[in-house]
C-alpha cells in the first residue's frame, strides 16, 4: 500500500532493464579483446555502468500524491518531474522477460502531448502487485473507477480472438507493399540459390542478404506481431476501454472513449479478400516506448460482421451510420490524367535503359537473347498498366461522407482504409487544388488531428472543394454553438 | 469587440476573391507587402545558385561515375534548371497576388499557392502556441513569419512585415487568452478537472 506522499523507489531490477543491452554490448566486445588491456577498460566500462544505473535508482524517488505524481532524480543532472493527473492520457502495465523473472511489471505513465506522443513521460518498475494497485489507484483518478487487480479477468470480453486470430492477423495486417518487396527478395533469394546449384559454384551473399531483407521486411513483422497481440482481449466498462495481450511481454492498457480522436478500419488486399478486416484507434498519450506500433488495436483481423458488431459495441461514438458519397465524374479527368503523367514519366525513364539493354542482349544466342531484349520494356507497359488499374480501383473506392457528429474518408487501391473523425477532434483543415484539378473543378482535403503518434494528417480523394470546405465550416459551428465541449475534447 | 484593421467579426466561409490593393479589407482578407516578392527572389535566387553548382559539378566530376546514364542525367538536370529559372522568375508575383489571410474571432483562415492553391482554415480554439520568427533575409527586408501550432499541425503566415506579425501574434495571444477566462469564469471549479479536486 502506498501512503500519499510518501517517497519509494522502483524495483532494483530496473538497474538490470536499463543497464541489460549495455552490459551484454560491452561483454561482447570484452570476448573479442581478451586478453589485451582494451579488455580491462571494458570491464571497467560495464561496472562503471553498474554502478552509474545504481545510483541512478538509489537518488530516483517517486511520489504519488492527491494531485500529482512526482519523479525526482537528484543525481548530477537533477530532475524533477510533475505529472498532474488531469493531465496523464494513460497509465498502462506490462511485463517483459525480466519483469518475469523478478516478479514486477513496468507502470508507463503518458500525458496529452503531441510532441512527446511516441515516448512515456515516466517508465517505472515496481513489484508486480504494487503495479497493479499503483495503476489501479491512478485509474481512479483519471476515469472515476477503480481497477480490481483481479477483476480484468473476471469482465467478459465483447468477442474473442483465438491464437489463429492472432497468426491471421500477424500474417496478413502487414501492408500488402511490404509483403510484395519481402516476396521481391525472397523470389531472388531463391533464384540466386537455383543458380549457384545449377553452375554448381555455392550461393554467393547475394541470395543470404536478400533472405535477410525478406525476413526483416516480412517474416521479423509477422513475428511481431503475433507475439504482441497474444492472448488480445479487449473490453470497455463505462467510459474505459481495456486492452491486454502479449505473449513475452505483456501489456495492459486502458485509456477514455473521449481520448479517441479517429477511428481506423484497415483492410489489406489479402484480409480484404479472407472477408476480414481490424480496427486502429488514435489515441495520443498510449506510447510504449518499445519501437512497436503506437496505435491501438480494437480488433485483430476478423471477419467483417465481427468488426462491425464490435465497433458498434466497443465505440458507439463512432458510428452513425452517415451515408458516404464517391469521387465526383471530375475527379476521374484528374485521376486520368495524373496516370497519364505517372505512366509518361515511367516510360521516359525506362526508354534510355531499354535501348541499352536491347543493344547489350540481343546478340546473346538462345532463349535468353529472345526474352532480355524486351524484358524492360514489357515491365515497363506491365508497370503502366498496373498505374492505369490502379487509377480505376481508386476512382471506384476512395469516399467522403459527412454526419451531424461524425466524417469519413475511404482511401486506398490496394489495402483500404476507412476514417472516422469527430469533428471535435479536428485541429486543421487544409484544402488543396492542383492546376489539374482546378481544370476539373475539384480539390482534395487534408485534415489534421492529434494521433498516436503526435499530429497526422488524414488525406480525402478528389471532390467539390465546397463540400470538403464543409468539414471545417461544422467544426466552426459546432465551437461557435457550443455544440463542441471544451472539457471532453481539450488536450 | 472588435479589431480594427487586422481582424473582422466571425464571417462565413466564402470563395471571394481579394481586395485590391495592400492591406485591403474587402471580406476581411488582408494582403502581402510587395517585399514579400523581393524577399522570394532574394531566397529562390540562392537556391538556383546552389543548384547551378550543383550542376557545375556533376558536369565536371561525375561523367564517370555515372557511366551511360552520364547524358541523360545532363539533361535531364538541364530541363530541370530552365523549370526551376521559370518557377523563379514568376512564383513570386503570383504567389504575391494569390496569397491572402484573414483573423476573424473564431478562425485563421490562410489562402495562398502558385501552382497548387492552398486553402488552411485553423480555429482559434485550437491554437496552442503561437511564434513570430525572422531569417537573415527578411530580417534585412523587416518581415517576419508567424507560425501558428496546434495539437496536430502547424499554420504559417509568411512575409508579413514585423509590425504586422507582432500585432497578429498579440492579437491571436489575446484571443486565445480571452476563450480560455471565459472557460474558467464559466467552469465551476470542480469541473476544472476529473482528478485532484
Amino acid at each position: 500500500m502506498v501512503v500519499p506522499g510518501e517517497k519509494i523507489r522502483c524495483h532494483p531490477s530496473i538497474i538490470v532493464e536499463r543497464s541489460l543491452s549495455g552490459v551484454v554490448l560491452l561483454a561482447f566486445l570484452v570476448t573479442r579483446f581478451e586478453g589485451t588491456p582494451v579488455a580491462a577498460v571494458l570491464l571497467a566500462a560495464i561496472v562503471a555502468l553498474l554502478l552509474f544505473y545504481y545510483r541512478q535508482w538509489k537518488l530516483t524517488t517517486i511520489r504519488f500524491n492527491e494531485a500529482e505524481i512526482v519523479v525526482e532524480r537528484d543525481t548530477l543532472f537533477k530532475m524533477k518531474k510533475t505529472l498532474p493527473y488531469t493531465k496523464i492520457a494513460s497509465v498502462n502495465v506490462n511485463r517483459g522477460i525480466i519483469n518475469r523473472l523478478f516478479g514486477t511489471s513496468r507502470l508507463q505513465i503518458n500525458i496529452n502531448s503531441g510532441s512527446s506522443a511516441t515516448v512515456p513521460e515516466a517508465v517505472l518498475t515496481f513489484r508486480r502487485d504494487l503495479a497493479d494497485e499503483l495503476r489501479s489507484t491512478i485509474s481512479e483518478h483519471l476515469y472515476g473507477q477503480e481497477i480490481a487487480p483481479d477483476e480484468d479477468k473476471a469482465v467478459e470480453p465483447l468477442v474473442s480472438f483465438s491464437p489463429v486470430d492472432v497468426i491471421i492477423h500477424g500474417l496478413f495486417s502487414v501492408s500488402t507493399y511490404q509483403t510484395f518487396v519481402g516476396s521481391l527478395f525472397l523470389a531472388y533469394s531463391v533464384f540466386e540459390l537455383y543458380t549457384s546449384m545449377g553452375t554448381g559454384f555455392g550461393a554467393d551473399g547475394k541470395a543470404l542478404i536478400s533472405l535477410l531483407i525478406f525476413v526483416a521486411v516480412q517474416v521479423g513483422p509477422s513475428i511481431s506481431l503475433i507475439l504482441r497481440y497474444y492472448n488480445y482481449r479487449v473490453y470497455r466498462r463505462g467510459e474505459t476501454i481495456y486492452l491486454e495481450h502479449g505473449l513475452l511481454r505483456t501489456y495492459k492498457t486502458s485509456f477514455e472513449v473521449s481520448r479517441v480522436n479517429a477511428i481506423r478500419v484497415k483492410q489489406t488486399l489479402i484480409a480484404r479478400l479472407m472477408h476480414r478486416s481490424c480496427i486502429e484507434a488514435e489515441v495520443v498519450g498510449l506510447a510504449s516506448g518499445s519501437g512497436e506500433s503506437l496505435r491501438p488495436i480494437l480488433c485483430l483481423l476478423k471477419d467483417d460482421a465481427t468488426q462491425q458488431r464490435l465497433l458498434e459495441e466497443l465505440v458507439p461514438e463512432f458510428v452513425d451510420g452517415h451515408a458516404r458519397e464517391r469521387q465526383p465524374e471530375e475527379a476521374k479527368g484528374v485521376l486520368l490524367v495524373r496516370a497519364a503523367i505517372a505512366s509518361l514519366v515511367l516510360v521516359l525513364a525506362a526508354a534510355y535503359p531499354s535501348v541499352y539493354v536491347y543493344r547489350e542482349t540481343a546478340a546473346i544466342p538462345g532463349i535468353a537473347g529472345t526474352v532480355l531484349p524486351f524484358a524492360l520494356p514489357l515491365a515497363t507497359a506491365a508497370a503502366a498498366l498496373a498505374i492505369c488499374y490502379a487509377t480505376y480501383v481508386s476512382y471506384r473506392v476512395t469516399e467522403f461522407g459527412t454526419g451531424a457528429d461524425l466524417f469519413s474518408f475511404v482511401n486506398g487501391a490496394v489495402d483500404r482504409e476507412t476514417v472516422v473523425m469527430n469533428y471535435d477532434k479536428v485541429q486543421m483543415v487544409r484544402i488543396t487544388q492542383g492546376p489539374v484539378a482546378r481544370l476539373f473543378g475539384v480539390a482534395r482535403g487534408r485534415v489534421y488531428l492529434l494521433s498516436a503518434v503526435g499530429g497526422a494528417s488524414v488525406s480525402s480523394g478528389y471532390f467539390a472543394g465546397s463540400r470538403l470546405a464543409a468539414i471545417g465550416e461544422t467544426v466552426m459551428e459546432r465551437i461557435a454553438s457550443g455544440e463542441y465541449d471544451w472539457r471532453k475534447n481539450s488536450v | 469587440m472588435t479589431y480594427p484593421g487586422l481582424v473582422s467579426r466571425r464571417t462565413p466561409a466564402d470563395e471571394g476573391s481579394p481586395a485590391s490593393g495592400t492591406n485591403s479589407a474587402a471580406n476581411g482578407y488582408r494582403r502581402l507587402n510587395w517585399k514579400c516578392m523581393l524577399s522570394m527572389y532574394i531566397g529562390h535566387a540562392t537556391l538556383y545558385l546552389l543548384l547551378l553548382a550543383a550542376y557545375i559539378l556533376v558536369r565536371s566530376h561525375a561523367q564517370g561515375f555515372l557511366g551511360f546514364y552520364y547524358e541523360p542525367v545532363m539533361y535531364a538536370f538541364t530541363v530541370l534548371l530552365a523549370i526551376v529559372l521559370v518557377y523563379t522568375m514568376a512564383a513570386p508575383p503570383v504567389f504575391y497576388v494569390r496569397y491572402r489571410y484573414r483573423i476573424t474571432d473564431d478562425r485563421i483562415d490562410v489562402r495562398s499557392g502558385v501552382l497548387v492553391l492552398r486553402h488552411i482554415l485553423v480555429p482559434i480554439e485550437r491554437v496552442h502556441q503561437v511564434e513570430i520568427s525572422r531569417g537573415p533575409i527578411n530580417s534585412i527586408l523587416g518581415l517576419a513569419e508567424v507560425t501558428i501550432t496546434t495539437a496536430g499541425g502547424v499554420a504559417t503566415l509568411s512575409y508579413l512585415e514585423v509590425e504586422e506579425a507582432e500585432r497578429v501574434a498579440e492579437l491571436l495571444n489575446s484571443l486565445v487568452g480571452r476563450m480560455l477566462r471565459e472557460r474558467l469564469s464559466a467552469t465551476p471549479a470542480s469541473l476544472s478537472g476529473p482528478a485532484g479536486d
